[in-house]
């Protein structure tokens, strides 16, 4: 049971000058259950994307038993015996359940030249019972309740027999009974000879079923152990790496006086009561994993969403954001986390994303306005916020990472808005962009502008909040102040280890 | 660096933003060549009254493909509005003004209906404006039984056929179109929010912009569009046909898009759209002039439309690529300046 079946060296993966992954290894045994862990961004995804063939590693070496392999697509891994269940679903809806296992199979069941319907039925049958999923292999996807999709994608991996399954946050959509069934099919899997790549959030999880655990931090191997002889405190300490210096100082412009009160905002299944207030000149930042739902508050505040239930108050009055025109009426401003899709508007120009909010004020009673007004407003703003521009008619997808984040600031502060939403503002851009967005963030609360940080990166967190949440799957489970704020503490409540 | 930035300019300015100058002058001196009579002044007057109702069209037209949707209803509109002011002026003895008023009325309300039902139910642009499409079109058959209104008051077919001093009031009435749309686009904040929204829909509704309003109002400008269109053919003809405005989006569609207006929304180019308008004006008066068959002149038409989209890919794709190289550039220069801060780090 000892042999090794995958040996992953010294992977490295750079994307546009950032290191995902410097040195990566990884090694995995036949029938073990092996969990993979780091915080977000750690480089855990990355990996299995370059495993799987969907990126191709910089350098380093894949051995698959003992033989290097190069995959160049899913499917490649596939036949190989390496399968993946994505955390997403990916079945096709309108089909039925024998029809999305075996799909793209479809020749396995071929009589006379047609597709054998029964045939098929039957062999899901087979494959279901003997993982005691008790699933109509004739029932349509649609009509599945999400965990039962999960344990569909299960067995369409299963039913290619592979070496090695792949399980992304599998336990996230079930409930606790369901849990304890995909527990026993993994259990049985491994004891068939099937290694099983483990990824999760949740700590105790991975106590509970898996024998070994890798941690990867920041793009580095950290260690593989095994996971009866490591203390969780250990463990914890290894997911957040050394203490680290604080990478920037902020004085605390916190002020009495509260701009924007959260009450019981819910909305089920998403989050749950939450309910917060931040003050003028206070940087009030979020903590938590990914898919905890802090995007998901933020949006509903800004009435990118509509909550269901619960009110915002600002400075005392109640206020309805039915959209983000409302939003901004009201005084609210929000750096999205996607820049991509909700940031940055790429058919224009580095001015036009930059005067974009505020071109109401710069128009007449008409509703025109100059161009030499535009331009004199844009030059001001960027010299502001330091702007690296060649022109300002070059669109804004020449610019880098970084000044396109700067530009996306610039835009929301030229109305002076009240309260700053910040969600994931330094993510994806350089090291020196992300210094001058802390100082630029310091500046704002200085001001006397009330933000809300919500940022996966701890030592931005740490360092330029003034009280801090943690978000948990939906709800707020633990706050402190910035003196009490660690990382350990950050981490083991948002993994869900300490409980109030 | 500097230099490269030039030749962005030049690629990005002069060359794609003017290209349907190029495409004009170089066709007109085709033409022009196989058929003199093409350059009197009579020929020319002709084209520009013949390209009147289309520019006019194509003004709106622009600000939807600018929005990256699209509205197949246009030419219905404007033949239904076409209809009702016929019916109002000959039927219901209204004065010419209040008929004309009443068809501009219309075309916005047509528009509202169009943008509402496209965001309350969240349909494609493309099947809402095919099916209303169909209604308007259907409207027109129902309310004149099929026979067209003609002998209309002599001061309504003045507008499509009078002149003020020289030049024609078509002529007139579309260049006034052209300045209202030009500065809607270019200096408004609801032209930019146009752009925006055809740029990136969901980072427009995150700046705060209400972005059913905008669309609402992009169609409110084709529908007004339409129905000065349906003005000026009306007048121009005395009499509102039933198949008037009929494959007019087609047309249209090829004009604002040779015009460099991008299919796919984020930008709109007004002078380029009258370029493109008097380019499909002048195939169409060109072949006419050689005694090209009109069945053959269909197909020609098809080809053109071919053609532009062709342009249109091929020079966003130029473009595109040479912006793709140039980040790339940068990333890699990016890349390896961390690897060196790095390495001092070590």
């Amino acid at each position: 049971m000892d042999e090794t079946i995958l040996r992953m060296n010294g992977i490295v993966k750079v994307f546009a000058g950032v290191r995902a992954l410097s040195g990566v290894q990884f090694e995995l045994k036949r029938g073990e259950i092996h969990a993979l862990i780091g915080e977000n961004g750690a480089g855990k995804s990355t990996l299995m994307k370059i495993l799987l063939g969907l990126y191709s590693a910089d350098a380093g070496e894949i051995m698959l038993r003992g033989e290097k392999v190069h995959f160049k697509s899913p499917a490649e891994a596939l036949r190989s015996g390496i399968s993946m269940i994505h955390q997403e679903i990916s079945l096709v809806p309108e089909m039925d359940v024998s029809e999305n296992i075996w799909l793209g199979r479809e020749k396995l069941f071929k009589s006379c030249g047609l597709l054998n319907k029964k045939k098929r039925v039957d062999e899901t049958r087979k494959l279901l019972e003997s993982l005691d999923i008790r699933i109509d292999p004739t029932k349509k996807i649609n009509e599945l309740s999400v965990a039962n999709m999960q344990l569909v994608e299960l067995a369409r991996a299963v039913s290619y027999h592979s070496d090695i399954i792949i399980m992304d946050e599998p336990t996230s959509a079930l409930t606790n009974k369901e849990i304890g069934l995909l527990y026993r099919i993994v259990r049985k899997l491994a004891k068939e000879g099937t290694a099983i790549i483990f990824i999760s959030h949740k700590l105790e999880e991975i106590y509970e079923i898996c024998q070994r655990v890798t941690v990867l931090r920041d793009g580095t191997f950290v260690a593989t152990e095994n996971s009866e002889d490591l203390p969780m405190e250990r463990l914890i300490s290894m997911i957040v790496g050394r203490k680290q210096n604080r990478v920037f100082e902020k004085a605390n412009y916190s002020t009495d006086e509260v701009i924007l009160e959260v009450k019981d905002l819910c909305k089920e299944g998403v989050f749950e009561h939450i309910n917060f207030e931040v003050h003028r000149g206070e940087v009030l930042g979020f903590s938590g994993l990914m898919g905890a739902g802090r995007t998901e508050i933020m949006e509903a505040i800004f009435g990118i969403t509509r909550p269901e239930s619960g009110e915002i108050l600002f400075k005392g009055n109640k206020i309805e954001n039915k959209n983000p025109a409302d939003a901004v009426a009201n005084k609210i401003g929000m750096v999205t986390e996607d820049r991509l899709r909700t940031g940055s508007i790429y058919t224009l120009s580095v001015m036009q994303n930059t005067t974009i909010v505020a071109m109401k004020e710069l128009a007449n009673k008409c509703s025109l306005y100059s161009h030499k007004k535009e331009q004199d407003f844009f030059e001001k703003s960027a010299t502001d916020f330091e702007v690296k521009y060649s022109s300002s008619n070059e669109l804004i997808g020449q610019l880098s990472g970084g000044n396109q984040q700067k530009v996306i600031f610039a835009r929301w502060l030229s109305t002076q808005p009240e309260v700053l939403i910040l969600d994931e503002p330094t993510r994806g851009i350089d090291v020196g962009s992300k210094a001058e967005i802390y100082r630029l963030i310091s500046k704002l609360a200085q001001q006397g502008m009330a933000i809300l940080l919500v940022s996966s990166e701890m030592p931005e967190l740490l360092a330029l909040s003034d009280r801090i949440h943690v978000v948990r799957e939906g709800r707020i489970v633990y706050s402190c102040n910035h003196q009490d704020a660690t990382q350990e503490k950050l981490i083991s409540y948002a993994f869900g280890v300490q409980n109030d | 660096m500097k230099n490269s930035n030039k030749v962005e300019f030049v690629i990005n300015k002069v060359l794609l933003r003017n290209k349907a100058a190029l495409i004009m002058i170089l066709m007109a001196c085709v033409i022009g060549l196989i058929q003199p009579i093409f350059f009197t002044t009579d020929n020319l007057f002709n084209v520009l009254r013949q390209v009147c109702a289309s520019t006019i069209l194509a003004m709106g037209f622009t600000f939807v493909l600018g929005l990256g949707e699209i509205d197949l209803s246009v030419g219905a509109i404007l033949g239904l509005n076409g209809v009702i002011m016929a019916k109002l002026m000959m039927e219901a003895n209204w004065p010419v003004w209040l008929a004309i008023l009443v068809a501009l009325a219309a075309g916005a309300l047509f528009g509202i209906a169009n943008a509402c039902i496209i965001s309350a139910l969240d349909i494609p642009p493309f099947i809402v404006t095919l099916a209303t499409q169909s209604l308007f079109r259907g409207m027109v058959y129902i309310i004149t039984g099929m026979v067209p209104i003609s002998s209309l008051p002599a001061s309504f077919v003045n507008i499509g056929q009078g002149y003020l001093g020289p030049v024609p009031i078509p002529v007139i009435i579309m260049v006034v179109v052209i300045i209202i749309s030009y500065i809607i686009a270019n200096y408004s904040t609801f032209g930019r929010h146009v752009i925006a929204m055809g740029g990136n829909a969901s980072a427009t509704r995150a700046c705060g912009v209400n972005i059913k309003l905008v669309r609402m109002g992009v169609y409110i400008v084709t529908g007004i569009c339409s129905s000065i269109a349906a003005v000026v053919t009306t007048a121009r003809s005395a009499s509102a046909q039933i198949a008037a405005g009929k494959d007019m989006e087609m047309d249209v569609i090829a004009a604002v898009v040779i015009g460099g207006t991008a299919m796919s929304g984020g930008n709109m180019n007004i002078v380029g759209t009258v370029f493109g308008c008097i380019i499909v004006g002048m195939i169409t008066n060109g072949m006419n002039l050689m005694g090209i068959n009109s069945n053959y002149q269909v197909v020609a038409k098809g080809a053109l439309i071919l053609l532009a989209l062709v342009i249109d890919r091929m020079s966003n794709g130029v473009y595109a690529k040479f912006v793709q190289k140039k980040s790339l550039k940068e990333a890699e220069e990016a890349g390896k300046n961390t690897a060196e801060e790095g390495d001092k780090n070590e």
